[in-house]
């Protein structure tokens, strides 16, 4: 049949659900610029893969394809690579500090409510305010306002801080301090749920960098292929949680969904692309939040890290 | 193997074979089916009851319970290991085993999920490890059947606890075949089956066989490549991803 057990996950899974799940979250990927991983994880788990192997080889899934969607948005010139590599080298300190976080969390027993609580509180704030913001864009485009210019009101902390560097094709010239705090953040809560964190760079970059929104997406996509490289051969080197079948099965639907979700991006309004990001974004939130207020069926978990 | 009929005083003897010693895992692995074919010499054909016990790998396991906090929110409590459950522990019988024999001789033999003797330390200790302290609950503790009962419950929903009182079947005369169904989320390693045979409530026989779950081919060297070499295998599986990801976006382009 179909199914194929995964040496380091050690079950049985069906492989063309892994293509097709692959296929889905990489179409996401490519339209949105996100990894994907936040979707991704979730259902992995759900299928029964071990939740530290799912984390492990989704990284491997994410990094194929963002390197497919960035081919693409290279082309189009979309992708500021001089802002993508400072936002990696803050992304690779807060992975790395993330990853020694998780493992005492891991240790502690509460890294499932950590984990609970990250997705419903970073997913559930992002995908609201982006909800909020893209709706109202898009009333007042249906309305027949005028967008007005651009705001370009810049928050002064951008400005006043020193070690500016011009990011030329963002059109920005700030201090790099901010991207590279917004990249440790989100090194950090990569590591912690599993995913590469273009969810909360993407609107991150459009909100609080100011960049323009036609690099966000391709920029998102480079440096989160840094990051979740990185992540993947830390996780194999370390904890041997990488499974190369599941990934491999993973990235061969999604290196191909990624095309097709590029080109489509092209075709929506970036608020409507937004608007429609924001809605997963606020529903896997609420999705992964919810458990912790039900009255759990089976009081007893297994967690991770004996031995 | 020759057959030497035991004593006629002897009493009466149980023996038997698993049709297949190893289990292989493979790619294509989804689970499998252990056969176990036995036979009861008795000279005096007494009732007898046959019950068969396959025990997996022992594996630490650490367990939590949640509680309520503030109210509001469900937490994990202090998680708890306990030592030497085994992997997969499932019982089959040729009769429901409260009715093949009473509490003590089903609890001395560890016959039955009610019965599994999960090794907690006999007296409370606790372990420090990264600094983090993990309770390990004692055997005597007032909570520790709870507990146990947690363990129980999570494996058997994971398919890999069970008992099965009609998984031994009387095929002829003191012949009998027994079979164990294994998950593909059972675990690699070492198992042993035990056969017991039961007269007027009381074990009178018993044998051990020794079984074998191992991954095979590909999943073998793949398992071993990333424990032996990880991060060799780890820059394999990004350089995979990348190159994937590259390919695609090659091949779309021409399109």
């Amino acid at each position: 049949m179909l199914d194929l057990y995964l040496p380091i996950a050690e079950v049985s899974v069906s492989a063309p659900l892994l293509v097709v799940l692959g296929a889905v979250v990489g179409f996401i990927s490519g339209l949105f610029g996100i990894g994907g991983g936040f979707l991704m994880t979730p259902v992995l788990v759900f299928l029964g893969i071990p939740p530290a192997v799912a984390v492990a080889s989704e990284a491997n899934h994410v990094a194929a394809s963002s390197t497919s969607g960035v081919i693409s948005y290279t082309r189009r010139r979309a992708v500021d690579f001089k802002m993508g590599a400072v936002l990696a080298a803050g992304g690779a300190v807060g992975a790395i500090v993330g990853v020694e976080i998780f493992r005492w969390l891991l240790l502690l027993g509460q890294a499932d409510l950590v984990v609970s609580l990250s997705y419903l509180v970073f997913l559930g704030v992002i995908g609201g305010l982006m909800l909020v913001e893209s709706v109202q864009a898009i009333v007042r485009r249906r309305s027949g306002q005028t967008t007005g210019p651009r705001r370009d009101r810049r928050p002064v902390w951008l400005y006043g801080l020193p070690l500016k560097v011009r990011f030329p094709r963002s059109r920005l010239y700030i201090s790099v301090i901010p991207p590279i705090a917004l990249g440790i953040f989100v090194g950090v809560l990569s590591a912690i749920m599993g995913v590469g964190g273009g969810f909360i760079l993407v609107p991150a970059m459009v909100y609080i960098l100011r960049m323009p929104a036609a690099v966000v997406v391709g920029t998102s996509l480079f440096q989160i292929i840094i990051t979740t490289s990185l992540a993947s051969l830390l996780q194999a080197g370390r904890n041997q949680t990488v499974d190369i079948v599941l990934a491999t099965l993973l990235l061969i639907g999604g290196v191909i969904g990624a095309q097709f979700g590029a080109r489509a991006s092209a075709r929506f309004r970036a608020e409507e692309l937004r608007a429609l990001l924001a809605i997963i974004v606020l529903a896997v939130g609420i999705n992964m939040g919810i458990g912790l207020f039900l009255t759990p069926e089976e009081p007893f978990v297994q967690i991770s890290g004996a031995g | 193997m020759a057959f030497i009929p035991p004593p006629p005083e002897a009493g009466p003897v149980v023996s038997a074979a698993l049709t297949d010693t190893s289990v292989k895992v493979n790619s294509s692995f989804r689970g499998a089916r252990i056969v176990l074919y036995g036979a009861i010499y008795d000279p005096r054909a007494r009732p007898s009851d046959v019950v068969v016990i396959v025990r997996g790998p022992e594996q630490p396991l650490r367990i939590a319970r949640k509680t309520k906090a503030a109210g509001v929110v469900w937490v994990n409590s202090r998680p708890v290991v306990f030592q030497g459950a085994p992997g997969f522990f499932m019982t089959a019988s040729s009769r429901p085993l409260d009715q093949i024999a009473g509490f003590g001789a089903l609890r001395r033999l560890g016959a039955g999920i009610d019965h599994l003797a999960i090794n907690a330390p006999e007296e409370q200790q606790e372990e420090t490890r990264y600094g983090i302290r993990d309770m390990v609950v004692s055997r005597l503790g007032t909570d520790y059947l709870d507990w146990r009962r947690g363990v129980v419950r999570l494996k058997q929903n994971a398919g890999l606890y069970a008992a099965d009182p009609q998984g031994v079947k009387f095929v002829d005369q003191g012949l009998f075949r027994a079979e164990i169904d294994l998950p593909s989320g059972a675990p690699t390693g070492a198992y042993t089956a035990e056969i017991v045979l039961f007269q007027d409530g009381q074990p009178v026989s018993r044998r051990m066989r020794g079984l074998t779950v191992e991954k095979v081919g590909l999943e073998r060297e793949l398992y071993l490549l990333a424990h032996r070499r990880p991060w060799l295998y780890g820059l394999a599986s990004v350089m995979i991803a990348l190159a994937a990801g590259w390919a695609a976006s090659a091949v779309f382009r021409r399109n």
